[in-house]
């Protein structure tokens, strides 16, 4: 019994009976190779920004995550603004003064081992022209609420929290320009005193919604 | 002798199609993935300065007042929530089941509802699948929100028997996690000798 392989590659065949024990387990080890990659694909992506459509009502949404921060981008929709606001019994100039502007609904996590700190007041947003805006915090909102005699102080993004290890949290986050804009969004973040930033670039502005 | 005869063509034509059925296949569980909300932790971090949990007294949502001080001797888990908030309601019925576990070891769960009238909170109650039976009180103004510093929702707070605050977690739980089961426990054991 012959111990070796004969190859004609002018046949484009592979002859011998060891090949068939060497080209299966080859074949078996890469799809597995393939597998493992394609599952874990986000771990190879961590400087990678997902964009995702909802196919049911065309909302995007951008998520990215690395140096210990997991962020999560979604456009919010002036009715949805609206309808919340509303359903809360808000004076309807609260309700404009969110719903005009770029709103995305924020999710930050704490994906380290450490403490990590933000504060939306080092954020900026970066229209096409290249200007860096500042993002009004909620503590500004929350004051221009309680000026109007109204106590509610949620659903805009904690502008100055501290997240111990697994915490997360999730508001909105405003910007003063016009709905259906495009802007990129420098976030800064803070583990064990070291600072961290990250440009989410081409996000766009929820559409206003048609009259 | 037995003879194999092996296609390369066909071969590499195999490959090609099972590399890119794993890499489809591994694209769309990724964007399946990230359209997820973000998962329930099970973390809670300990409250270094351990400060004393602050007095209130607020309604329950049949209108009945109810005081912090009351519970002094139990522990407490002090979790405030809103019906619009998604992992608020994703973290209730884990919420539930820990209170049912522990109830008769003095474990109470006090769920502190922020802005919403007791209409609101009641229809939401009747969609839940499982129903609390743990109390809920209306913080209606976020007066008592603002006394726990608390900067989004939800918030949870462990309050130990001596009515100190030993741990805290922001963003949504597993509650019935067995890590948190521990801590639990532990305070229970640990205050109960001193008692």
């Amino acid at each position: 019994m012959p111990n070796y392989v004969y190859i004609d590659y002018a046949k484009n065949e592979y002859k011998g009976e060891y090949m068939q024990k060497l080209i299966l387990p080859l074949w078996t080890v890469t799809v597995l190779i393939l597998m493992i990659f394609s599952l874990s694909y986000p771990a190879f992506a961590t400087n990678k920004i997902l964009v995702n459509t909802n196919p049911n009502n065309g909302v995007k949404t951008w998520s990215w995550e690395g140096n210990g921060l997991a962020i999560e981008l979604l456009q919010v929709n002036p009715d949805f603004i609206r309808a919340t606001y509303a359903s809360r019994g808000l004076p309807k100039t609260v309700t404009e003064a969110v719903a005009t502007r770029c709103v995305f609904g924020t999710i930050i996590r704490n994906i380290s081992d450490n403490p990590l700190k933000y504060k939306v007041s080092d954020w900026r947003y970066i229209t096409p022209d290249g200007t860096e805006n500042k993002i009004k915090t909620k503590t500004e909102w929350v004051k221009e609420w309680r000026a109007m005699g109204v106590r509610f102080s949620w659903s805009i993004l904690a502008d100055d929290p501290t997240f111990e290890v697994g915490d997360w949290i999730q508001g909105f986050t405003t910007m003063a320009e016009p709905h259906g804009s495009d802007l990129d969004l420098k976030v800064v973040w803070k583990i064990e005193g070291k600072r961290y930033e990250k440009i989410l670039p081409e996000l766009q502005c929820a559409q206003a919604p048609i009259d | 002798m037995k003879k194999y005869y092996l296609n390369f063509s066909a071969l590499k034509l195999q490959l090609t199609k099972t590399a890119l059925t794993s890499v489809f296949l591994g694209m769309f569980l990724v964007s399946a993935v990230s359209a997820e909300p973000p998962p329930l932790g099970h973390k809670m971090s300990p409250v270094k300065t351990t400060p004393v949990a602050s007095s209130f007294t607020l309604p329950d949502i049949d209108g009945k007042l109810y005081s912090i001080n009351d519970l002094r001797g139990k522990v407490i888990m002090l979790n405030f929530w809103a019906s619009w908030c998604p992992p608020c309601v994703r973290e209730m019925p884990s919420m539930e089941r820990l209170y049912t576990k522990y109830k008769d070891k003095g474990f109470v769960v006090v769920a502190v509802n922020q802005w919403e009238d007791e209409d609101t909170v009641f229809e939401f109650i009747g969609r839940l699948d499982l129903e609390p039976t743990f109390s809920i009180l209306l913080d209606r103004e976020s007066r008592v929100s603002e006394q726990y510093s608390v900067k989004g929702l939800p918030t949870t707070y462990l309050i130990n028997k001596e009515g100190k605050i030993q741990y805290r977690a922001m963003g949504g739980r597993e509650f019935d996690h067995p890590e948190i089961k521990r801590l639990i426990e532990d305070m229970l054991k640990k205050n109960s000798a001193s008692d």
